[in-house]
């Protein structure tokens, strides 16, 4: 399975500092121990047989020649550039900081991933048009470990959207994702993901970012399928003026667990940061969500702030919140408000009361919640798909 | 840029005073059931709260001590004397309390206080109530009002009922070490419908070297009453690590009020591991008002569980964290009752180093419907040596409830202070009545003795330092 074996076979045919990264990931990889998640309960959790990812995933568009786009399993000539970015992750300046949801599970992901893409906007390049990447789960590719590596130069602009879905309802699938950002000097990135898997599938993903000064990262998670989703990110504000937000939409029903964490580090002077997370919880769903806002000394002058509204359809639902302030600094603002409960009773009573059914009442308030994070998705195909599935699953 | 705020230490001598330690009987170091058996035999406990004993010691050395918050590594739990009992009988009359006690008595005001408005005095020396004396009224109504030991003995059936039935040696390390080695505390019992209009208090304080507290508090408010507890700890400072690990078990029956008010104010050597729980039947009340000053390490959680529908709970706190100190505080609420309501207003002040943590939980069983909650937790930094963390955990499991909470940290506002200054205020005073202003809120629910002290505290933490 995830063994030596396999690693010997990624590495064959890849570049030679990428194959021995691989291989330092599978040692720390077979001394780590799993996480239980055990507040979704997910004890003696097995990864399923690996299998390889042969779908094309990247939209081939003209924007390709201003950026540089490759691809992680080939055989690269600049992966020394890619080394050099991925080291700066190392340089841990927070305790237990950019471990992703598990140190494990990103052991795993470095050490076996199967796809993966190396995105950078060099210097001044400011791109207009969203960079796509579709990966799609299907019979034939029902694994995917995907390391991916987006770095945003100096005075660059740049949209990314990256879909997770899948047609087949009976498949069972399985994702671990890594994704690893730089923003540079006074870049501005925006990175859409939308997760749909089945109810049969598990997604794992790790989200890790560094912001240098005056640069500005805009996360928008749209968590909408899966069995199982734990999801983590993790955002480290490094210098003077570093700005991060997250806007994460989330829609949990059926038998479908949640888990998802935000982190923000600030480290540098005047960052800011912010999360907001809208959701809704139907039928018997379970969600977790972990919002930390962490003040490092010497953030001074920082702001972070963090909002968390969720609506509950159902008495079967069971909601966690765990939204956690730290601050080591006394010249910051911090703050967070959770906001859980029903739809309220006199809005829905008054559109009823202009001949809505309860459902269309209930699909239109939810719409109203999710849509301004909606709008920000570039792309109106795919938003309109999204919206779509929000609607009919809320209906049923 | 603006100027930091300098606040200083208080001056502690009038707390910290302690006497030349006077003693009958101290228990071996170290915990074995032949310790456990001496206790008992020394209260002239009935037989089954010596097997209650016994059982809890075998749980505490199955349990471990806790991993999360605090870190209480340097408790040497095999030094520490558990029991110490005083050089003193119960007495009745404030005349025979030897005059060793009195002063230190004296020095915390406590016969004032009495004199004053309280109902009964249950000073806990060391280990045991060495004061005691209640109302005549009171008594007439029915109302209990006696120290533990005692209560053990002449309402045996009302205790045996009732005692560790909320917390129980199973819930953690420390409440199994009380459950073994507990000594002295308070009893309160009020007949249905019985109205105590003024304050039940009982001041104790831990005076030996190395010695645990591990009082326990017992209140039972029948049908319809109505009373108000006050407890205060105040403690001497001694090189060895002291232990405080108390238990404070309420029973708040139909529509009862309860309020219980406690400030903390250990020296700065305790750890104070202490347990809270009240249980609230249909239409009862729970207010909790507790003010965290003292001690090295504190990790404290006073949990309301409403068990009868629309019961209600309210819990008014606030910390403060100075040099040296890390203070894990937060309230617990289970909603686990139609139509139950919730507030929790939590401040916390962290200066010169001083490390203040929230830690609080929310929660909302599947029957809970029609539930209110909220929470909200505002942190004051002083100084950027110290830190100041909110972790409010919440968890809901129905759908028809109302929940809201909010947290805030920062530093003082310089756009109130520029505001007051620009009304001729100077900047110390202005900065001064801030940080008042932010306590105020508790400071007002407490009685006037009580706010008398915790004034004291603030007004010399902040007031005499700035500028």
């Amino acid at each position: 399975m995830y063994n030596k074996k396999l690693v010997d076979n990624l590495t064959t045919g890849q570049s030679k500092l990428l194959s021995s990264r691989r291989r330092e990931s599978y040692d720390l990889y077979e001394n780590l121990t799993k996480s239980d998640f055990k507040r979704i309960k997910l004890f003696d959790y097995q990864f399923p047989e690996y299998s390889p990812y042969n779908k094309e995933y990247l939209k081939e568009k003209k924007w390709q020649q201003e950026l540089l786009i490759k691809k992680m399993t080939d055989n690269l000539n600049n992966e020394e550039e890619i080394i050099n970015y991925l080291e700066q992750f190392k340089d841990k300046k927070v305790e237990k900081g950019n471990q992703g949801l598990d140190p494990k599970y990103l052991a795993m992901a470095e050490a076996f991933y199967n796809t993966g893409l190396f995105i950078k906007a060099p210097r001044n390049v400011e791109l207009k048009v969203p960079v796509e990447i579709f990966y799609e789960l299907d019979q034939e590719n029902p694994v995917l470990i995907d390391n991916n590596l987006i770095v945003a130069e100096e005075n660059s602009k740049l949209t990314i959207v990256i879909d997770y879905r899948m047609q087949d309802q009976n498949l069972k699938a399985f994702h671990n994702g890594l994704t690893r950002v730089i923003v540079k000097e006074n870049a501005v990135l925006n990175i859409v993901k939308v997760q749909r898997f089945n109810d049969q599938s598990d997604n794992f993903d790790s989200n890790i970012s560094l912001v240098s000064n005056q640069g500005e990262l805009n996360w928008i998670p749209i968590e909408l399928g899966a069995k199982n989703s734990v999801t983590n990110n993790e955002n480290t504000l490094m210098d003077d003026g570093s700005r991060a937000s997250i806007s994460s939409v989330y829609f949990a029903d059926g038998e479908r667990k949640m888990d998802l964490g935000f982190k923000m580090n600030h480290q540098g002077r005047h960052s800011s940061s912010e999360i907001e997370s809208k959701g809704v919880l139907k039928d018997r769903a379970q969600k977790i969500f972990r919002g930390d806002l962490y003040f490092q000394k010497g953030a001074g002058q920082s702001k972070g702030s963090e909002r968390e509204e969720v609506l509950l359809l159902d008495k079967t639902v069971d909601s966690d919140s765990i939204p956690a302030l730290f601050s080591e600094e006394d010249n910051v603002e911090g703050e967070h408000a959770v906001s859980a409960g029903q739809i309220d009773e006199q809005r829905l009573f008054y559109l009823m009361s202009r001949g809505m059914t309860k459902a269309e009442a209930k699909q239109l308030m939810v719409e109203a919640s999710f849509n301004p994070i909606f709008d920000k998705i570039p792309l109106n195909d795919l938003k309109g798909s999204v919206i779509n599935d929000v609607k009919t699953r809320i209906r049923s | 840029m603006s100027d930091k705020t300098e606040v200083k230490d208080i001056d502690r001598s009038l707390h910290d005073e302690k006497n030349e330690e006077k003693h009958r009987y101290k228990a071996q170091k170290g915990l074995t059931p032949e310790v456990i058996r001496e206790i008992s035999r020394e209260k002239d406990e009935p037989e089954w709260m010596l097997e209650f004993r016994l059982k809890a010691l075998k749980i505490y050395q199955k349990k471990e001590v806790p991993t999360w918050g605090a870190d209480i590594s340097d408790l040497d739990m095999d030094n520490i004397i558990t029991y110490v009992r005083p050089d003193a009988d119960l007495q009745s009359d404030w005349d025979q309390v030897p005059e060793e006690i009195k002063n230190t008595f004296d020095a915390l005001g406590i016969p004032e206080a009495e004199k004053e408005s309280l109902a009964g005095v249950g000073a806990q020396y060391d280990s045991e109530v060495v004061y005691h004396n209640l109302k005549e009224e009171l008594v007439e109504q029915g109302v209990i009002y006696m120290d533990m030991e005692n209560a053990v003995k002449k309402h045996e059936d009302l205790v045996r009922e009732h005692f560790m039935k909320l917390i129980t040696p199973n819930d953690h390390k420390f409440s199994a070490l009380h459950g073994a080695v507990w000594s002295g505390g308070s009893f309160v019992y009020v007949p249905a419908g019985v109205d105590v209009d003024i304050p039940l208090q009982s001041y104790f304080r831990q005076n030996a070297p190395g010695s645990g507290q591990f009082e326990h508090t017992l209140i039972i408010l029948e049908e319809g009453a109505n009373a108000h507890f006050i407890e205060g700890c105040s403690a001497p400072k001694y090189s060895v690590n002291n232990l405080h690990a108390g238990a404070v078990e309420l029973f708040v029956n139909k529509g009862a009020k309860l309020r219980y008010s406690t400030i903390e104010n250990w020296s700065r050597n305790m750890y104070n591991l202490n347990t809270k729980r009240a249980l609230v039947e249909e239409d009862g009340v729970i207010e909790w008002v507790s003010g965290s000053f003292g001690s090295k390490v504190s990790m404290l959680y006073p949990m309301s569980i409403l068990k009868g529908a629309r019961a209600r709970a309210e819990f008014t706190g606030v910390t403060f964290a100075a040099e040296g100190q890390y203070l894990d505080t937060g309230a617990q609420v289970i909603h686990a009752a139609p139509n139950t309501t919730s507030t929790v207003n939590s401040r916390s002040i962290a200066k010169d180093g001083g490390h203040a943590y929230y830690r609080g939980l929310l929660k909302a069983t599947d029957n809970a419907h029609g539930a209110k909650a909220s929470v909200s937790c505002e942190s004051l930094m002083l100084d950027n040596e110290s830190k100041s963390d909110t972790l409010p955990i919440m968890k809901l499991q129905t759908d028809d409830i109302d929940i809201g909470h909010e947290a805030k940290v920062g530093r003082i506002s310089e756009e109130a202070i520029f505001y007051l200054m620009s009304r001729g205020i100077s900047e110390e005073e202005a900065k001064a009545m801030i940080v008042r202003g932010f306590v105020e809120p508790i400071a007002s629910e407490l009685p006037l003795e009580y706010a008398v002290e915790l004034n004291n505290l603030i007004n010399l933490e902040l007031e005499g330092t700035i500028g």
